[in-house]
């Protein structure tokens, strides 16, 4: 009598399921309306709006560069991902950055000065650089149990069959069950099929030009940094590219102009030969082009 | 040189012809001072299970100060014996003598006696025993025995001044080392561990499971230590001893001070799981001794009752968890130093626990996010000798320039790097498809005869 009776509530609790999935309410979903799947706006409405709400904050998401050139925006996309996600909190925390040894040997190595400007505390970073991959993903899941740490960079070079499908799964569910930010920094990779929550393709893009303090934008120089950044995967099928800028000062990105600065392209002969000095005035330009110059000595 | 040549009356210091000449059957092995010198520091480790203070003294030599340890081998007569009976059944001809100075017990082993002398009586023991056995120089023996000093006992008697003045003092004073009356104190070949727990195995043990159980109990009882002192460890040393002599150590650090057993496990859990299969066990290790290097006064903290089901993992235990796991120096934080050179402002130093390190005051210029450790040549184009490069070639891509910045001029660091190290002109560089990058350019047109080189420093967001 009882095995009937307990199909029947099998049966039932299946019917109630595929009713939920039918009304499009998925798991991550059902996760959301607890309030248990925080989601971290970007504050720029087209790129939000796209990813439903913003990147999701618990879980595996990955950032690819798709050359090793563009590694510097990617990372620096994921340190001012890790500032966001490091001003949520309601308590002081860190950042674990876990760099496979070749990646700072093709990339570079976090500078400490250089995460100032890009308005992260370099007191806030821990930099681990282990020998292999397996160390890697070790160190990461050991990672994922520690509370002080509101974000996790992993940082990989291409597409290492020791870092599969399965291995981003097991990352995922982990970060996910430890409500852990983990970004999958991709260096020089292709698109590979993953368990992220989401792929952004992270491109630099023209930087716009410093602007004084009247308004008056600066011919020459080279301003805040700007990402030029693809959706690849998400829930939204439609891909999608957006030009952020990211305010170091404000910790906060903006919808850049996708005006080119006005001195895009020139003729390398017709250039005055001078340009802005770092971080002071420019110089005033010289009349006329010069012909020939001084001897040295 | 075997018991065999020595009968055949070949000596030390022979020519192998003349040897062979004497001898026509000799057969020469060549000596191998390091293998020698390594199994002798084996050797010594081995006799860590005994004391702590072991030295090496020369070639064919150790020192146990046994001062307080006899007891736990039922007395001095029954640890010697031990001591033999245990080198012996390893297949060594071992002399060994116990006595209250380490001079007197060398020229007691040396002169091929073994006995125990009691405090007191040491002048005679020593009278007897020939002056080679006084650890002094070939020329000061060969000085001694031509004035027809032949044993220690024609020295103890002596008027000690024109002995002093025909040998030298260091005659007297290895004397005196040896009778006792001058302090001789040796030097261990291993620091000595302030809190140490040990334990003998009757039955040998192979398996990680019961070494890391033995472990764990071994830091229960060195808790009670702690406790007592108010300190935590931040070195741990486990020593297994292996049943064929062979000694085997596993380090861990902390940078927290620890004192719960279940943390010290951990962490060599982590250990042995890193090591793989680098730990023989052989047939098994018969004891094994836990020490604490380094202490730090243990400051005791409630724990968070609030941890909403999360498992937490304090930033310390990870760090040390994983330097433990996969070896040390892997896990860094960017610490800032007063400098201009950027290399030398920003390093990544080791990390060190709670403290971060202390920001510097260096003037806010702009700094790529990511510098590369040594930077790579570039070969670029200026339009001006002076100026940024037009388009310039990195890693065999070509990139055109569109805008620069620039030059910020860093001379070298004299003072570390001399006077000859030429000055740097930095420019932040932005090419056609907007990555940003840190050029420089290497000393000035004109004033050497190579002409400036290039080279890529790091990377900009």
């Amino acid at each position: 009598m009882a095995q009937p009776a307990l199909a029947k509530g099998t049966l039932c609790a299946l019917r109630q399921t595929i009713a939920r999935i039918e009304a499009g309410q998925s798991h991550t979903e059902t996760l959301e309306a607890r309030g248990e799947n925080p989601r971290l706006p970007l504050g720029v409405e087209a790129f939000d709006e796209a990813l439903s709400g913003g990147l999701m904050l618990s879980g595996l998401n990955e950032l690819r560069a798709p050359f090793t050139t563009d590694c510097g925006a990617a990372s620096g996309f994921a340190l001012a991902l890790s500032t966001l996600a490091l001003e949520r909190r309601d308590m002081p925390g860190l950042v674990l950055w876990i760099g496979e040894a070749i990646t700072g040997r093709e990339a570079g190595y976090p500078h400490a000065a250089g995460l100032l400007n890009l308005g992260f505390e370099p007191a806030n970073l821990i930099y681990a650089t282990p020998r292999k991959m397996e160390d890697a993903l070790w160190i990461c899941e050991t990672a994922l149990e520690v509370s002080a740490f509101a974000a996790v960079i992993l940082e990989i070079r291409g597409n290492p069959a020791r870092f599969g499908l399965a291995e981003s799964r097991r990352l995922h569910l982990r970060a996910r069950a430890s409500r852990m930010p983990l970004f999958l920094l991709r260096q020089a990779g292709e698109e590979e099929a993953s368990s992220a929550h989401t792929r952004l393709r992270i491109e630099p893009a023209a930087a716009a030009e410093r602007l004084r303090p009247d308004g008056v934008p600066m011919s020459g120089t080279i301003g805040r940094p700007r990402f030029a950044v693809t959706i690849e995967k998400s829930r939204n099928p439609a891909p999608l590219t957006v030009l952020l800028e990211w305010n170091a000062h404000e910790r906060q990105f903006s919808l850049a102009r996708t005006a080119r600065p006005s001195r895009a392209l020139e003729p390398a002969l017709s250039r005055t030969p001078l340009s802005a000095s770092a971080e002071r005035p420019d110089r005033a330009q010289t009349v006329g082009s010069i012909v020939a110059f001084e001897r040295a000595s | 040189m075997d018991e065999a040549a020595e009968a055949a009356g070949l000596k030390l210091g022979q020519g192998v012809t003349e040897a062979r000449a004497c001898i026509p059957e000799t057969e020469v092995i060549e000596a191998t001072p390091n293998a020698d010198r390594a199994f002798l520091n084996g050797l010594a480790d081995w006799c860590g299970r005994y004391t702590p203070l072991v030295a090496t003294h020369g070639n064919d030599s150790l020192f146990l100060d046994i001062t307080g340890c006899t007891h736990l081998f039922g007395g001095e007569h029954a640890m010697l014996r031990d001591i033999l009976s245990r080198l012996f059944h390893m297949g060594l001809d071992t002399r060994a003598s116990i006595s209250s100075s380490p001079g007197l017990s060398f020229a007691l082993a040396h002169s091929g006696q073994q006995k125990i002398v009691e405090t007191g009586h040491e002048a005679e023991a020593l009278t007897p025993l020939p002056l080679s056995a006084l650890r002094l120089e070939e020329e000061t023996l060969a000085a001694l025995s031509r004035s027809g000093l032949k044993i220690a006992g024609h020295l103890i008697g002596a008027p000690r001044a024109p002995l002093a003045r025909r040998f030298g003092s260091h005659v007297l004073r290895r004397l005196d080392q040896a009778l006792g009356i001058e302090e001789e104190t040796i030097s261990p070949r291993l620091p000595v561990a302030r809190f140490s727990a040990e334990r003998q195995i009757p039955e040998p043990i192979t398996g990680e499971d019961d070494i890391l159980a033995l472990a764990g109990q071994l830091a229960a009882t060195l808790e009670k230590s702690f406790d007592a002192h108010g300190l935590g460890g931040q070195m741990f040393e486990l020593a297994l001893f292996r049943v064929d002599g062979h000694v085997a150590r596993l380090n861990v650090k902390s940078a927290d001070p620890l004192k719960e057993p279940a943390r010290i496990a951990r962490l060599f859990r982590e250990r042995l799981a890193g090591l793989h299969d680098d730990l023989e066990a052989g047939f098994g290790f018969e004891m094994i001794r836990l020490s604490a290097g380094l202490t730090a006064p243990f400051n005791a903290r409630q724990r968070d009752f609030m941890q909403h089901g999360k498992p937490d993992l304090p930033i310390a235990d990870f760090a040390a968890r994983v330097e433990a796991r996969l070896g040390e120096a892997l896990i860094h934080v960017p610490a800032m130093h007063e400098s201009h050179i950027p290399e030398r402002a920003s390093r990544l130093a080791p990390f060190s626990g709670a403290t971060p390190p202390a920001a510097a005051t260096l003037p806010a210029l702009i700094r790529p996010v990511r510098l590369f450790q040594y930077p790579e040549p570039v070969e670029a184009m200026a339009e001006v000798p002076e100026g940024p490069p037009i388009t310039f070639r990195w890693r065999r891509a070509q990139h055109r320039v569109r805008r620069a910045e620039g030059p910020e001029r860093i001379e070298a660091e004299w003072w570390i790097d001399g006077t000859d190290t030429p000055p740097r002109d930095y420019f932040r560089i932005e090419d056609e498809k907007g990555h940003r990058f840190w050029l420089y350019r290497e000393g000035l047109y004109g004033r050497t005869p190579l002409p400036p080189r290039w080279f890529m420093h790091g990377v900009f967001a």
